[in-house]
């Protein structure tokens, strides 16, 4: 049998870096194949290159066994290359069923051909809704849907066209358990008709659930391609570094802390219409605080509420044993409390702006005291910050953090609230979207932050972080504490139970 | 011929040239297309390179110039002000008629002239930043309001500001240099050095990078977008009684399109209308083209009907290369990922 996809002695160089050097992947019909590797591992430009956007250098592409040239997205597209990009482009004020066919929409026929037909869209937006079980109503505006709804949409529409391989880039990030099972349920149903499937992602755990091969890539180099029943999380990870990772994903040894400082935070019968309800918590000077909830369930937007982002309707804050009010970002600033938001792209960081600018943003105590600042001393802070953080970039600390990897973008946040000097942080799931090298950086570096004093409230709902980084953990339902485990009674189990409002 | 080498060789060509990046590059295309657009009318005219007529030049840079800072402000933090034109007619209108009906000293009337501008910038702001009107409908709307108001208040008439004094503002000189363009080059080494070196600039630039991010970063949005329009206000007020200034008298219609010209020297400077980008360096750079542009064109018996055609060409020509260079640039140099 002839893959259905071979893409062979792959290379690629940009400015005379080689980017892809003699990468070769194959993709059957009916396959799932997860491509792994760190951010700049090439997993991008090897995607860009099916897809028509950029061309190789050499190296050939096969369909059918046939060799084709893919110049033009266009080709791309003729040939049922479907991508699925983690950034979705949609109409929100338009309804599911003309997204579905935009740029295709349906004409009348005869002398009112110039006119759509309505009636046929609808038809056809229900068909492959149907056909792929989705339970969507096609007139549903898509801006009114929820993201995996619309990513949902997104891929009917790339496979209502023929599609015979769909390229998947990190379709789960933004996605919750219950929302995941819905993804993988349509995966499932488009495996079963033939098409093959890339799939993209840093989630280990999902690979192995819905991928049947995986090959791992690293520094533009194809490393390994195993049946996903030989590949064990330690051996992927390690061959997406290079390096050992001690078992981080697993069981890390959160070093023993029995003693803490005096209380940092404090929140006393916090509440919040709609959001959260009576929510009491202390975090110490050294400790890391845990908050796991699935999505939704109101750590959000406590820790919105805490930054002064929303406003809280009653209830109580305290820094180091003094009620503050914090009414806007800059009273809690001033208190002494950081915010690391849920999405760094949006909300953390100024992209268009270089590392530099994004680190000393808004703290000008120290360089400025009279708000003209030494360009100098901005400097050196930053550079002691990129060197404590290990932040990585290509040429300097003047380089826009756009062009910065997820986990370096995440770096550079925690950078400026530390610049700040805050006592306390609040991180909105730190690892999202980072790679597995860099995640585990972070976490070592939450570990070191928090031995020397700072108070950390973590929010997450990836459970292995709370258990591996948290010294204590509380588990939140429906804007409710409802548990709180030290270190040692934790485990998945518990803390998925009581996350889930089950019994304590 | 001996030169002596004083900074060790640099390996790449990429580190030769990296400070040619962004901004400075910008600003190096926006001088040389000045420096091109001089030759081409020393050619063409010999008045053109003549001291008298870059003095001439100076007197009609003033106006724009000055209210083309404020512009660059809004811009930066992703806004827009439409309103200047008004505003400037608001605030010749406002000075003469308190100082020939009320009998207010025409220091004073000046100066609450000035203030009416301060206002209007402020309510601008304030709808911009406070009730969340997006800032092209809001200064639509104080375009046509202000506008409307210096004919309320002026009935349409011109008004008389004749006075030594005041005549000082728009037509004196100072060493033989007019004093509106030794203010407005004032203005710019202060604004500049504000843009550059403060907190309150850098912020400018963070809150039209993105105000969401700015928010959270603990910088007041509302408080910065209501500075600036204020001030974009306030300069547009001063560029008004520098009109009124030099014409000796006040008009409810002055100052129609200055916005146009304005915010085309800005953009052509390089300010985006995305907001955070740009600079006051650029601004000054598109301020001189446009004005040595109309200069030129004039001298070279060109048909005015044409010279604003020119203007918008130049205008579509600066910032359409100024795009492909950026696009070129990201596609090579952040294609990877």
């Amino acid at each position: 049998m002839t893959a259905l996809l071979q893409m062979q002695n792959i290379s690629k160089s940009f400015y005379g870096v080689k980017v892809l050097d003699d990468v070769s992947i194959s993709l059957s019909a009916g396959e799932v194949l997860a491509l792994l590797g760190e951010n700049g591992a090439g997993k991008s430009t090897l995607i860009k290159i099916l897809n028509g956007d950029y061309q190789k250098d050499g190296g050939s592409v096969l369909i059918d066994g046939q060799p084709t040239e893919i110049t033009h997205p266009r080709d791309a597209e003729k040939l049922g290359i479907r991508m699925i990009y983690q950034e979705l482009h949609y109409a929100p004020e338009l309804s599911v069923a003309e997204n579905l066919v935009l740029g295709h929409l349906p004409r009348k026929s005869g002398a009112l051909k110039w006119m759509v037909d309505w009636p046929k869209m609808r038809e056809m937006a229900r068909d492959v809704l149907t056909l792929l079980n989705v339970d969507i109503d096609p007139a549903a505006k898509m801006g009114s849907l929820t993201v995996v709804e619309r990513e949902i949409v997104e891929i009917v529409k790339a496979v209502s066209r023929q599609a015979r391989i769909v390229v998947m880039d990190e379709p789960t990030a933004a996605l919750t358990p219950p929302e995941v099972r819905q993804l993988f349920g349509i995966i499932e149903n488009l495996r079963s008709r033939g098409v093959g499937i890339i799939y993209i992602s840093h989630r280990l755990d999902e690979i192995k659930q819905i991928a049947q091969r995986v090959t791992v890539l690293r520094d533009g180099k194809h490393v390994n391609t195993l049946p996903i029943s030989e590949a064990s999380d330690e051996n992927i990870v390690q061959m997406m570094v290079g390096r050992k990772i001690e078992d981080r994903l697993h069981v890390r040894a959160l070093a023993k802390q029995t003693s803490f400082g005096e209380t940092a935070l404090s929140i006393r019968g916090l509440s919040k219409a709609d959001a959260f309800e009576d929510i009491t918590l202390d975090v110490r000077r050294g400790e890391i605080v845990g908050l796991f909830g699935l999505l939704g369930a109101g750590h959000v937007a406590l820790t919105r509420s805490l930054f002064g982002v929303e406003r809280p309707d009653s209830g109580q804050i305290l820094v180091d044993g003094a009620p503050v009010k914090i009414i806007s970002p800059q009273h809690a600033k001033r208190a002494g409390i950081g915010f690391v938001p849920l999405d760094r792209k949006v909300n953390g960081l100024v992209l268009g702006m270089s590392v530099r600018k994004n680190i000393t943003l808004s703290n000008w105590d120290k360089l400025a005291p009279l708000g003209v600042f030494s360009q100098g001393k901005e400097l050196a802070n930053t550079r002691a910050w990129v060197e404590r953080l290990g932040i990585r970039m290509a040429g300097g600390v003047e380089v826009e953090t756009r062009f910065l990897s997820g986990g370096n973008q995440q770096k550079v946040v925690l950078a400026r609230w530390l610049e700040a000097g805050v006592k306390v942080l609040l991180l909105n799931e730190p690892t999202w979207g980072v790679d597995v090298g860099a995640r585990s950086d972070i976490y070592d570096q939450l570990e070191a932050l928090a031995a020397e004093g700072l108070a950390i409230l973590m929010v997450s709902s990836d459970i292995e972080e709370v258990l591996n980084v948290s010294h204590r953990i509380l588990t939140i339902y429906k804007g409710r504490i409802t548990g709180e485990y030290s270190q040692a009674e934790a485990n998945q189990e518990i803390l998925l139970q009581s996350a889930a409002g089950g019994a304590q | 011929m001996t030169t002596s080498v004083r900074e060790p060789r640099r390996t790449t060509p990429s580190s030769r040239w990296a400070w040619l990046r962004g901004d400075r590059l910008t600003t190096i295309n926006l001088v040389l297309t000045f420096v091109i657009i001089c030759a081409v009318f020393a050619t063409q005219s010999q008045y053109f390179l003549t001291i008298e007529n870059f003095l001439n030049v100076g007197r009609t840079l003033g106006v724009v110039g000055i209210v083309a800072i404020g512009m660059t402000l809004v811009l930066v933090t992703g806004g827009v002000d439409l309103s200047v034109g008004s505003v400037a007619a608001l605030s010749g209108v406002v000075t003469s008629i308190l100082w020939t009906k009320s009998g207010i000293p025409l220091g004073l009337a000046a100066v609450l002239g000035l203030l009416s501008g301060t206002l209007v910038g402020f309510l601008n702001g304030y709808l911009v930043a406070v009730v969340r009107i997006n800032p092209l409908i809001t200064t639509l709307a104080s375009l046509s309001i202000i506008r409307g108001l210096a004919f309320v208040m002026s009935e349409g008439q011109t008004n008389q500001l004749n006075n030594d004094a005041f005549k000082f503002l728009g037509r004196g000189e100072i060493a033989g240099l007019p004093v509106s363009l030794i203010i407005m080059i004032s203005l710019y080494v202060i604004f500049i050095l504000v843009m550059s070196y403060t907190q309150f600039g850098r912020n400018l630039y963070a809150i039209g990078g993105s105000p969401d991010a700015s928010r959270l970063a603990g910088i007041s949005v509302t408080r910065h977008l209501l500075i600036v329009y204020t001030l974009c206000g306030t300069l547009a007020a001063f560029g008004g009684l520098i009109i009124s200034s030099q014409l000796a008298s006040s008009a409810p219609r002055a100052a129609v399109g200055l916005e146009f010209t304005v915010i085309a020297a800005t953009v052509l400077g390089g300010t985006s209308l995305a907001g955070g980008k740009g600079t006051l360096i650029g601004t000054l750079v598109g301020v001189f083209i446009l004005r040595v542009l109309d200069n030129g064109l004039t001298q070279t018996r060109i048909s005015s009907f044409y010279q604003d055609v020119v203007g918008g060409l130049v205008l579509l020509l600066a910032v359409g290369f100024d795009q492909i260079r950026l696009k070129l640039t990201d596609k090579l140099g952040g294609g990877r990922k």
